[in-house]
């Protein structure tokens, strides 16, 4: 077989061993630190903009002083890095790239070298879009979602040179948007193909680890929603760089036009970045309350159900935008009945805590969290999904409350759930349970400072990418001032609780102590094998005769099956 | 390690490159969908200003296109099928010939592009602009647009097979010469789908 | 804070501003009943499920009909409350966006960057003609008369930009190459603030207008003085 190719023993340097490798396990772990390198970076715009906005005009330590075209550069590269450049590499990447392999019982992905290509492409779009801060006319300042006709010309380059315009910082934003879709697809195409052709024998459908449906209905859900984007953004670029006018109704194009294009995309995302979170939270609280997941084929109908409709919600994002009020009708119908799958699959999680028996562990702790800050999340969700209610909140501070208490939940809690559980498998050591704890703790409070009040901020008509708020007096009396500022010291402390994190891994790191192989009594396949795995993961052929949850089955004496446990 | 390379042989029916292809295709497929799907609604929104420039576009060279790629999808499929029976000079034969095809379509292409451009219909069309036609200066972004992402993989498409060629000649890797065919096929589909909606529909 | 509780949106001034308030309470009330119920259901466990060294946990995979029963209840009670909130806001959303009624007073609005450009009818009372009054300066007010349906026609210049007044509880975008009409209709005279809502390059920050509702007797004085001072017309 051509796959097996690469498993030829020889001794490996460095550079292929940790840099151009081809291990499923090592790319993934590539796409980790590279997300989490981006992640410091967006959270570092994230503080400065934050600043800014609690103490407009002032002086911002380890920054300078902040002028509103910085501002907006901020703002916009905050949530396009944090989209596209943390949550899909650490997500769907990462933990795709991690576990699907593993899980599955394989030896590596079906494509390892595509795998390599995918991550070296990725990285040169992190490259582009940071190096957008440094061209001559600055990063793009219009807003992540990219809206022309200000990103195609009207205000950044007005008849633009060719080169200039090539080298403006909405093109580089879009080309880097362009590079980073094009890896995750290529990524996307190795999940698939591996996760239904190289599973171990005895691994059918309804006994894979539900983390690996999730992660390949996200990949198909991502590939279906993202290519009209990818034409909608080829567009974009020839409306900056060759003059066309596409979306720019002075040279006889729409401007909605491209709306439409990125929020077909932008809605899917959403769920593509939460199912990888889903399936880690099932995972974790499947291990840590000794029980069977609750509901498994309806969960993964359920999902697929949540995949399909995704595609028909994106106008909700459009509800002022001056789409037909009609049409608006029909996308709130549609908005609103998505709830309901995952309601289900929410209240299938917790049926899964009920007559459990429950360790707090760390990643527990996080897993939980997840689930009660989503909650928050999605039942906000309802006022923006009625269309009515939108013409008030929408871009208010509402939505900006509304899509951190979904979005950092998945990212954050998610992966840091996710990081904190599979640590041992794949970096062989123990994370120190306190101070997990700790940081835990700290960034649930702080998480929950930074973001529930600006919910009164949004109800009470403050708008959003406001470099200076103070100038809309009727709006900004207090309280608001004072939660504006509560707002921004939570975000600070949100940022400094993440030292406990590194600082819990330089520990860790440094310690000589090994991890056993199975730390958690779990019974997926990626904790019969030795921790850290061996390249090619398991030293011996794998079948598989048990489901992925067999805990505390009364049929058996044990408290738990592994998966390949011989009958 | 060599025997363990034995266990990972996959049980399903589907060999694993032609499913990553089924799946690249779809995407491809997606891509273009979504460039269709824009041009017919911004065609909706104008129709006469559209069809009045549509006139424009060479129907004879559209059509010659066509017949120059369903005949290169003829001799990559005769490749695939002398790829099965192990003929390679039958191979190397086919698909110097899907090749060229290529190359006559991309000629076709190029005489046209200059056609148009000699008559003012440019990626921008200053000159529809400046009449105050820039609806209409639309279409021609998006007939570039479209025909030229369309170009591009003829060219992959015509680099791979080349690739292909160039191991099937020595019996190497004969299962790729079914894979880019697919992809070929893809290529053609999607010109199927471009040449009614840029060239017929005036 | 009570009283912050109370006040949790500006002052609504318009003729539909009480029913979007209410819409937002009504989804409150029901997203908080959802959110307490989820609770329980998600802290109960937690509470009383604790691991202790040898207990078993229950075994039951869901799949049978009674234990998913409960999720198909609690999945239909999710789609009926739903159903109940598209019903509820339904006529506001018909009424705001829909419902155009004739207008008492027309103006156009123009997004620009970075002011709101206000166009009146001039002195035929008609828009779009050659007398028009266009305002087209920083910080300017738009006078409109007060207990009258007034015709918005939206628009932009250069790139979007969005309509926002609070108090209206109106927000609409407004797009180049398009004119989107909307209506309000202001009980309470004063001035308001007129945002831009939708991110339109570096001094969207200053885009600040307001709304200034006034009796009928001193809007018609403001538009004659307007149309004395003889405002060019740069439409």
């Amino acid at each position: 077989m051509e796959h097996a190719l690469h498993t030829h023993e020889h001794p490996q340097s460095f550079w292929s061993k940790y840099i151009f490798s081809t291990d499923h396990k090592t790319i993934g772990l590539q796409y980790i630190i590279m997300g989490l390198i981006m992640a410091s970076v967006g959270g570092f715009l994230a503080y400065v903009f934050r600043m800014n906005l609690a103490f407009p005009g002032e002086y911002i330590p380890f920054f300078g002083n902040l002028n509103p075209q910085e501002y907006n550069t901020l703002v916009t590269n905050h949530g396009m890095i944090m989209v596209l450049w943390v949550a899909m590499p650490i997500l769907l990447s990462g933990l795709g790239n991690l576990l699907i392999p593993i899980m599955i019982g394989a030896d590596d992905m079906a494509f390892p070298t595509l795998n390599m290509l995918s991550f070296w492409v990725f990285f040169i779009s992190s490259i582009v879009i940071l190096s957008s801060f440094f061209v001559p006319s600055g990063g793009f300042a219009g807003g992540w979602t990219l809206y022309p006709p200000l990103s195609a010309g009207a205000y950044h380059n007005t008849r633009p040179e060719f080169w200039s315009a090539f080298f403006s910082g909405a093109s580089l934003m879009i080309i880097a948007v362009a590079l980073e879709i094009i890896a995750m697809l290529m990524g996307g195409i190795n999940f698939l193909v591996t996760a239904i052709n190289k599973r171990a024998p005895g691994l059918s459908a309804f006994k894979l680890p539900i983390i690996v449906w999730f992660l390949c209905i996200a990949s198909l859900d991502f590939m279906f929603s993202v290519a009209p984007l990818v034409a909608g953004a080829i567009m974009l670029l020839f409306d900056n760089i060759l003059g066309t006018g596409f979306y720019d109704p002075a040279r006889g194009g729409d401007p909605i036009l491209f709306q439409h294009l990125f929020w077909f995309f932008g809605h899917p995302e959403v769920y593509v970045i939460l199912m990888p979170a889903l399936g880690v939270v099932a995972e974790i609280i499947t291990v840590f309350s000794r029980k069977t997941l609750f509901a498994y084929k309806f969960i993964v109908n359920a999902t697929v159900l949540a995949a399909i409709l995704s595609v028909v919600v994106w106008a909700h994002h459009q509800f002022v935008a001056g789409i037909d009020p009609r049409m608006a009708t029909f996308f709130s119908i549609g908005t609103i009945i998505i709830s309901i799958p995952f309601a289900g699959i929410f209240l299938s999680y917790m049926a899964t805590l009920w007559g459990g028996s429950i360790r707090f562990t760390t990643p527990m702790l996080w897993a939980l969290g997840f689930i009660g800050l989503f909650l928050i999340g999605g039942l906000t969700g309802l006022f923006l999904g009625s269309n009515t209610f939108d013409i008030y909140a929408h871009d208010t501070y509402f939505i900006i409350a509304h899509f951190h208490y979904t979005l950092f939940p998945i990212v954050f809690f998610g992966f840091f759930a996710s990081f904190y559980y599979w640590f041992p498998k794949f970096l062989g050591k123990n994370l120190n349970e306190t101070l997990g704890k700790l940081h835990f703790a700290l960034t649930f409070i702080f998480f929950n400072g930074t973001f529930f009040l600006l919910f009164f901020n949004g109800l009470a008509g403050q708008h959003r990418r406001i470099y200076n708020y103070s100038l809309f007096s009727n709006v900004m009396q207090e309280p608001y001032r004072t939660f504006e500022k509560i707002a921004t010291i939570s975000a600070v402390c949100l940022i400094l609780s993440q030292f406990i994190f590194l600082i819990n891994l330089i520990i860790t790191l440094r310690k000589k102590e090994k991890a056993v192989d199975n730390p958690w009594n779990a019974a997926t396949l990626e904790w019969q094998t030795s921790s850290p795995p061996p390249h090619g993961n398991f030293p011996e052929p794998i079948s598989v005769n048990y489901g992925p949850y067999e805990y505390s089955n009364p049929q058996f004496t044990t408290d738990f099956v592994p998966q390949n446990q011989k009958i | 390690m060599s025997q363990n390379q034995t266990m990972y042989v996959s049980e399903r029916s589907v060999p694993q490159g032609r499913l990553a292809l089924w799946v690249l295709i779809a995407g491809e497929l997606a891509i273009f969908g979504g460039l269709i799907a824009v041009y017919l609604m911004s065609r909706l929104r104008y129709p006469e200003e559209w069809s009045a420039q549509a006139a424009h576009t060479s129907t004879f060279f559209g059509a010659l296109n066509t017949i120059v790629l369903l005949f290169s999808s003829y001799a990559i499929v005769r490749a695939h099928t002398a790829a099965v029976h192990k003929q390679l000079n039958k191979i190397t034969l086919w698909m110097s010939v899907t090749i060229g095809c290529g190359f006559l379509f991309l000629i076709n292409k190029s005489i046209e592009y200059t056609n148009e451009i000699h008559h003012g219909f440019t990626m921008s069309s200053p000159k529809l602009q400046d009449a105050g036609n820039a609806v209409g200066s639309v279409f021609w972004s998006y007939y570039y647009t479209m025909t030229g992402l369309h170009g591009l993989h003829v060219i992959i498409g015509m680099i791979s097979i080349f690739i292909v060629m160039m191991g099937a000649r020595k019996g190497k890797n004969l299962h790729r010469v079914e894979l880019v065919g697919l992809y070929w096929h893809m290529v053609d589909l999607i010109w199927i789908f471009l040449f009614p909606l840029l060239y017929i529909a005036k | 804070m009570m009283k912050y509780l109370i006040s949790i949106f500006p002052k609504g001034i318009s003729t539909y501003s009480e029913e979007m308030d209410n819409l937002f309470w009504f989804i409150t009330i029901l997203v908080s009943i959802a959110f307490v119920i989820s609770l329980y259901i998600l802290l109960r466990p937690l509470v009383l499920n604790h691991y202790k060294k040898v207990s078993k946990a229950a075994y039951f995979t869901g799949e049978d009909k009674k234990h998913f029963r409960w999720i198909v209840i609690a999945m239909a009670l999710l789609a009926a409350s739903d159903f109940a909130i598209l019903l509820v806001e339904h006529p506001t959303w018909a009424k705001i966006e829909q419902e155009i009624p004739n207008p008492d007073f027309h103006v156009a609005v123009i997004g620009r960057q970075w002011n709101w450009i206000f166009q009146y009818p001039g002195e035929d009372g008609k828009l779009y003609t050659a007398d028009d009054v266009v305002v087209d300066e920083q910080n300017s007010e738009l006078h409109v008369p007060v207990n009258k349906n007034v015709v918005v026609d939206l628009k932009a210049k250069d790139v979007v930009h969005s309509f926002f007044i609070p108090e209206l509880r109106l927000k609409q975008d407004n797009v180049p190459g398009r004119t989107i009409k909307r209506w309000f209709n202001a009980t309470v005279e004063g001035k308001y603030d007129l945002a831009c809502a939708e991110i339109c390059g570096v001094l969207h920050t200053n885009m600040r207008n307001f709304l200034v509702v006034e009796s009928q007797e001193k809007n018609d004085l403001y538009l004659k003085n307007l149309y004395e001072k003889k405002v060019t017309n740069k439409q």
